[in-house]
């Protein structure tokens, strides 16, 4: 109590008008980001959710280049049956591929996709969403139809059409990434618009506008960082979305297919073996939970961080 | 009983009551050794600042405190028995029914799903034996009761075709339906007009003398209370400051919060170029200070205040919970009695209630 | 309600050419053709030419795009409304109906299934907020939400079918046994099992958060005040309440099942719409890959529509 006396006291200058405020003081000193960040690394399932993400990177580029072509290169020497070793810690598939290479290989191309695809779908989502919070009326109306309309199209259907017609003429991880990006970014084009209708009323970007900013500049410099807080989240959930969909598309055979690596053609490959290797699907589809709850962690408490008011309900 | 002691028998008598609430910052001590009197058919104003512990006394009253809040210590005799002793089945046949309570929010203290003649009828088919239709054709009665024109389509009416003042009677009218001997009013006016607000006091005071029931009033508002209370409690910080009968606790305040709120309210005719108000702000609950908590802010604060003031009776039916002699002064130095004096000077001093 | 249906059904026009024009574009103007697998040689050059014409594929693109959505509303009374199916021949609109029933039958168990379990789950998890019955499930839902569906699919598959031998592997039916029901439901938990563990852990994660909503809310309170025990409060006024935002979100969920269903069928080699796009997808069948996803766009406005008119009906504040 004696030191907020002497904080008080010292603060009282001949302008302070202000009610002698016991504690509030020392916690606006923090900028939000640092406040941000406090409130995430106290949150333990998103510290969690950081480490093993982490970790799951780290794999996913350590590994594959550990293992060089193990993951591609066939054998006759090794077998499914063979024992695990240090070399191979989850043995051999059926053409004598390393697992444990081929599994890291097809997390690496999960997660590139993933993070591509959120990319894309942030560009998207940020620019369209901007456009129309900012400008509203009939321009904001007439591409809120068109993302109403998106959104009514079934998804994953669309993604399937899109990676099955144009798979043949570019690299499927590509024709992957762009069909998750151009259909997937209808969640974040609505987020931002709904900060731009909020930020377009308030003081600082009407300051902005007072002050003589171009329309460009406002969004640019005041409007967009204001607005990427919910972008954040929905881009760091959306990996696991975007991850899914991979899988599901190469397991289906329309994705990456074998010999490539994916965690998805690697489960369809393992349903030929349910009976005599039945632990080969767990591999990937185990991968796949860690990559969905990783990224769902980290989300939900990037969102509690961001979000002051959820904070105090928990 | 001894608590019973007193020129009147009491309706409700709280004593030392404690409810904490366990956060993740820390704990709170909400309501921290309230006492507090009220007498049958009169009332009793709890008034105070936002956060000061009124609410949570009245919950803690109804037994109505949810976790994290633990009521800790501390009994509430009503009508002979220790509501803190009753098992929870008992002390829902008391809540709203001999004990009911209004609150703040007419807006949301209404469930919007359910008609108000459906919501005033649960109340009363839960504590009677009527059949459904004789509790409708009640809740019809009780809403003519409390005024609400054409009550018959009103009671088949949802809570959001009706305006604040409406909702507010619905609340009394349900509160009032099973006739309790002691209705908690918490801040039943703060969130309506001006004129709305009148309306109401003037209705639960004709419906007081009508009923003969207790009102055990919260309200920051000094205003309200001198027009409606017999006995007047002040609180701060979770602890009852003063406590008196209207008349003496207006015209004579002891305590320096009590002179303070009186200051702060604008009197018709007094020219004033600015209302006093009370500096500063209640202390963080996280982080009390030592001795008086109300010293930061007074006027009078003086090195005694280090030491926790007890509840002195300072004039016959009036205690205080400040240094300050009987007569408003300076207290003599040396008067300070040890910590341990003062806790057996409040303990005694907390029975001699009004 | 009849004049605000109708309204939001011609304000969805607009958004139905949308998704016609969007799903007949990719379709058309993805490079290689329908009948680029009868270009094999073996087939002949005038052969050829009478499918390109007889298919309207030497009509301009927007001639074709109007040609076929003018036919297509025409689909209750003409079994041709939708073209026939490349593959078999059949008309499409013959093949999708043949299927639509699987599908119903296989999304509305699982759906009635994870709501039957979701809801007390997600109430009794929200009374019991933060005690260890609360944390054991959440942990629960957190594992079942992350789960892909064909992955659990196959799990199932691979334990109860393969393993322990308890249930069929793949099908609607044991062959020569159509229409035999017990052999049906037999063939049904699994693929309802895979969507239900999903969609329970989905569900009572929602019902937890809106029931903890409500809980907090001042009527809750004022029933207590009442003297109502807590299986009245809870099961009366927080209920009913808890219960406005599941039913909406429920509305806009449905559409999103026929996506869901499509990969479980396909595990499972169920028979209904979603196995029979993703399919046609493979075999390039493009009018039934254009049905299909018609049917899809259609699901969501209508689902949307359900929504908004089920609020109404729940809420009583809500007035249309």
């Amino acid at each position: 109590m004696a030191s907020s006396e002497s904080i008080r006291s010292g603060a009282a200058g001949p302008t302070s008008t202000s009610t002698d405020t016991d504690e509030v003081d020392l916690v606006a000193v923090q900028t939000y980001w640092q406040l941000v960040r406090r409130r995430f690394l106290r949150n333990r399932t998103a510290v969690i959710g950081l480490v093993l993400l982490a970790f799951l990177v780290f794999s996913a580029i350590v590994f594959p280049m550990v293992g060089g072509d193990a993951w591609y290169r066939t054998s006759l020497v090794h077998h499914p049956t063979d024992p695990v070793s240090i070399d191979a810690p989850l043995g051999y598939d059926n053409l004598g591929r390393n697992i444990f290479f081929r599994l890291t290989k097809g997390l690496q191309t999960s997660l590139i996709i993933g993070f591509f695809a959120v990319l894309i779908i942030t560009l998207i989502g940020t620019t369209f969403g901007s456009i129309s919070g900012y400008a509203g009326g009939l321009v904001d109306n007439v591409m809120m139809r068109v993302v109403d309309i998106v959104l009514s199209l079934p998804g994953f259907f669309l993604i399937l059409m899109l990676v099955a017609f144009i798979g043949g003429i570019v690299p499927p991880m590509m024709v992957i990434i762009i069909a998750i990006g151009i259909t997937g970014w209808t969640t974040a084009a609505r987020l931002v618009r709904a900060e731009f209708l909020r930020l377009r009323e308030s003081d600082f970007v009407q300051a902005a506008k007072a002050l003589g900013a171009s329309d460009s500049r406002i969004i640019i410099r005041h409007m967009v960082p204001s607005a990427m807080a919910p972008v954040l989240v929905a881009a760091t959930l959306g990996i696991a979305d975007a991850v899914v969909t991979e899988a599901a598309l190469s397991f289906l055979g329309y994705g990456i297919r074998d010999p490539d690596a994916s965690l998805g053609n690697m489960l369809t490959a393992a349903q030929d073996y349910f009976y005599r290797q039945p632990l080969w699907i767990y591999y990937p589809g185990i991968t796949l939970i860690l990559v969905v709850l990783a990224a769902s962690f980290v989300g939900d408490g990037l969102r509690d961080a961001l979000d002051p008011r959820q904070k105090l309900e928990a | 009983m001894a608590t019973t002691r007193g020129a009147q028998e009491a309706l409700l008598e709280v004593v030392d009551l404690r409810t904490h609430f366990a956060t993740a910052d820390g704990l709170v001590r909400a309501v921290d050794g309230v006492s507090l009197r009220i007498r049958p058919g009169k009332t009793l104003g709890v008034v105070g600042e936002s956060g000061c512990g009124k609410s949570i006394t009245a919950l803690s009253i109804m037994r109505l405190i949810e976790r994290p809040g633990r009521i800790v210590s501390g009994s509430i005799t009503f009508d002979g028995q220790d509501l803190l002793r009753l098992p929870e089945d008992e002390m829902r046949n008391i809540r709203g029914n001999e004990i009911s309570m209004i609150f703040q929010e007419p807006m949301t203290s209404l469930n919007p799903v359910y008609t108000c003649g459906d919501q005033i009828a649960e109340a009363v088919s839960r504590h009677g034996s009527l059949t459904q239709r004789e509790a409708a054709a009640r809740a019809v009665e009780m809403l003519e009761q409390v005024g609400i024109p054409d009550a018959k389509r009103r009671a088949g009416e949802h809570p959001h075709q009706l305006s604040g003042g409406m909702r507010q009677r619905v609340m009394i009218a349900m509160a009032l339906s099973t006739n309790p001997q002691l209705l908690i009013a918490d801040e039943p006016t703060t969130a309506l007009d001006v004129t709305i607000q009148a309306q109401i006091l003037e209705l639960m005071k004709a419906l007081r003398e009508r009923n003969g029931m207790a009102i055990m009033l919260i309200t920051h508002d000094l205003g309200v209370v001198a027009e409606m209370s017999d006995d007047v409690s002040v609180m701060y910080a979770g602890k009852v400051v003063e406590s008196s009968d209207a008349i003496t606790v207006y015209d004579r305040p002891h305590h320096p919060y009590t002179k303070g709120l009186l200051a702060s309210i604008p009197r018709m005719g007094a020219r004033r170029e600015r209302l006093d108000v009370i500096k500063g702000v209640v202390p963080n609950p996280l982080n009390l200070p030592s001795g008086c908590l109300f010293k930061r802010r007074c006027p009078y604060a003086m090195p005694i205040c280090d030491n926790a003031p007890p509840l002195r009776l300072v004039a016959e039916g009036h205690v205080s919970r400040c240094w300050l002699a009987p007569d408003g002064g300076r207290p003599e130095l040396g008067e300070a009695p040890s910590a341990a004096e003062a806790e057996a000077a409040a303990l005694t001093l907390t029975v001699a209630n009004p | 309600m009849v004049t605000y249906i109708v309204r939001r059904l011609i304000q969805a026009i607009p958004i139905v050419i949308g998704i016609s024009v969007i799903s007949f574009a990719i379709v058309y103007l993805t490079p290689g053709s329908p009948i680029d697998k009868f270009r094999t040689g073996r087939v002949s050059p005038q052969t050829i030419a009478n499918l390109i014409r007889v298919y309207g594929l030497d009509q301009p693109l927007p001639v074709q795009f109007v040609n076929w959505f003018t036919h297509f509303w025409s689909f209750p009374f003409n079994s041709t409304a939708w073209g026939y199916s490349f593959t078999d021949g059949l008309p499409v609109r013959d093949k999708i109906f043949g299927r639509a029933p699987s599908t119903l039958l296989l999304m509305g168990t699982s759906l009635v299934v994870s709501m039957l379990l979701a809801i007390p789950i997600g109430i009794l998890q929200a009374v019991k907020q933060y005690s260890w019955a609360d944390r054991i499930i959440t942990t629960f839902e957190t594992i079942g939400y992350a789960m892909p569906t064909f992955w659990l699919g196959l799990i199932l598959k691979q334990f109860f079918s393969v393993q322990l031998k308890w249930l069929p592997l793949y099908g609607q039916n044991t062959l020569g046994k159509q229409g035999d029901i017990p052999d049906m439901i037999a063939h049904l938990i699994l693929p309802v099992s895979t969507l239900a563990v999903v969609s329970v852990a989905g569900w009572s994660r929602y019902m937890r958060a809106s029931m903890l909503e409500v809980l907090r809310q001042d009527y809750v309170r004022t029933a207590r005040a009442k003297g109502l025990g807590p299986a009245r409060v809870i099961g009366r006024h927080a209920l009913r309440n808890a219960l406005i935002p599941i039913v909406t979100l429920l509305g806009l969920t449905i559409p999103t099942l026929l996506s869901g269903a499509a990969i479980t069928e396909t595990v499972f080699s169920w028979p209904g719409l979603g196995w029979l796009g993703v399919q046609a997808v493979g075999d390039r069948d493009y009018p039934v890959v254009l049905a299909v996803t018609m049917i899809g766009g259609m699901m969501v406005i209508l689902g949307n529509l359900l929504a908004d008119v089920l609020y109404g009906v729940v809420d009583p504040r809500i007035h249309y």
